[in-house]
């Protein structure tokens, strides 16, 4: 690979890092589409360096949460027999999906994110309400671990995180604080891509020569991101962030309708 | 919540804590050393080993702090996730 092409993906990667540790938002939703639509990376490649770098987030990040007692640990674990479930038998699946179906599944997922992100952007307008983090009782175990399933599922098939499709039904179903069910989810990501990964891993669709300029540009955007956090206002990285999916899922759905992705 | 968990997050802040900085040195130093070096891809792959297994080490280290605290449901369910991720492993070595 010529230096251009490195600097260029460590670049990608620092962003992304930037962002999602910023956004909470595993990076995945937007690394796939980067590197499949400009980088040309064939889909499975493109899902195989995503989950390596969704680990990468997942694992420096959560390592704060962890430390500040805001990640449900005993929660995240039970929902991650789920998640690493699905994230096993979708990764097995992949490689019998042919490369325009999983782009076509890949931009319906940057739709309803854009849309998932479009509430989320709208909360962090107001004033966060000081919420307690702990005293809260658990409900809806049987659905948790549904919707545990699909969103690992989904991150084997498309090298995502799978926060849109878990946090709200933590939050909303099983009755957990915002920011603890963010955190958790958080949490969860780094097994749930790294089981996912392991088969990538395995088929060869792991390019290191790729992976490496990228994972190194996460790991020093989310680092750097994890300190400047509190002073950032993440309603506008949001609004930025649902413009470029909007814009990687029109993207995406015009080269699958032209006969791309083959 | 009690001390002893307080124990438990702390031990597994720490996993993820040498598990990234480890494999995000090694993953640079085999890009840096590799235009010099003839074993950086060598360092690079270990990088990536250490990424994919600071999960699973997670997971035992979780495992081991909740049978120290005789939370006996919580080892069980360490052990059921361990059990999936290291089937995905052998499987995907194979296939």
């Amino acid at each position: 690979m010529t230096d251009g092409g490195l600097l260029l993906l460590g670049v990608i990667g620092f962003v992304v890092g930037v962002v999602g540790a910023l956004t909470g938002i595993g990076g995945g939703v937007v690394l796939v589409p980067l590197v499949a639509l400009y980088y040309g990376l064939p889909m499975h490649e493109a899902v195989g360096v995503s989950l390596v770098s969704v680990i990468a987030t997942s694992t420096a990040t959560s390592a704060l949460y962890v430390e500040q007692r805001i990640t449900d640990i005993r929660l995240g674990m039970t929902l991650e027999l789920a998640t690493t479930l699905g994230a096993f038998l979708a990764a097995l699946l992949a490689h019998h999906i042919d490369r325009r179906t999983l782009a076509l599944m890949f931009a319906c997922f940057l739709s309803y994110s854009a849309f998932s992100m479009t509430g989320k952007a709208w909360r962090s307008r107001k004033r966060e309400e000081e919420e307690p983090l702990t005293g809260y009782t658990i409900r809806n175990y049987p659905l948790g671990m549904a919707a545990s399933l699909l969103a690992g599922g989904f991150s084997g098939l498309l090298g995502i995180g799978g926060g849109p499709i878990k946090v709200p039904v933590m939050h909303h179903f099983m009755k957990v604080p915002l920011r603890v069910a963010t955190a958790t989810s958080n949490f969860m990501i780094g097994v749930t891509a790294a089981t996912s990964a392991l088969v990538y891993w395995g088929h060869g669709d792991i390019k290191t020569s790729v992976a490496a300029p990228l994972v190194a540009g996460v790991f020093s955007g989310s680092l750097l991101a994890a300190r400047i956090k509190h002073r950032v206002h993440t309603f506008y990285i949001l609004i930025l962030l649902i413009a470029i999916t909007g814009w990687f899922a029109a993207q995406m759905f015009y080269k699958v309708a032209t006969g791309g992705f083959r | 919540m009690n001390r002893e968990s307080a124990a438990t997050d702390q031990a597994l802040a720490l996993t993820l804590k040498i598990g990234a900085y480890s494999s995000f040195v090694s993953i640079l130093a085999g890009m840096i050393f590799g235009f010099i070096l003839p074993f950086g891809n060598k360092i690079i792959e270990i990088g990536f080993l250490i990424l994919l297994a600071t999960p699973g080490l997670r997971i035992v280290v979780a495992g081991i702090q909740f049978l120290r605290e005789q939370e006996f449901k919580y080892v069980a369910i360490s052990a059921g996730v361990l059990a999936v991720i290291v089937t995905a492993y052998v499987l995907g070595i194979r296939a």
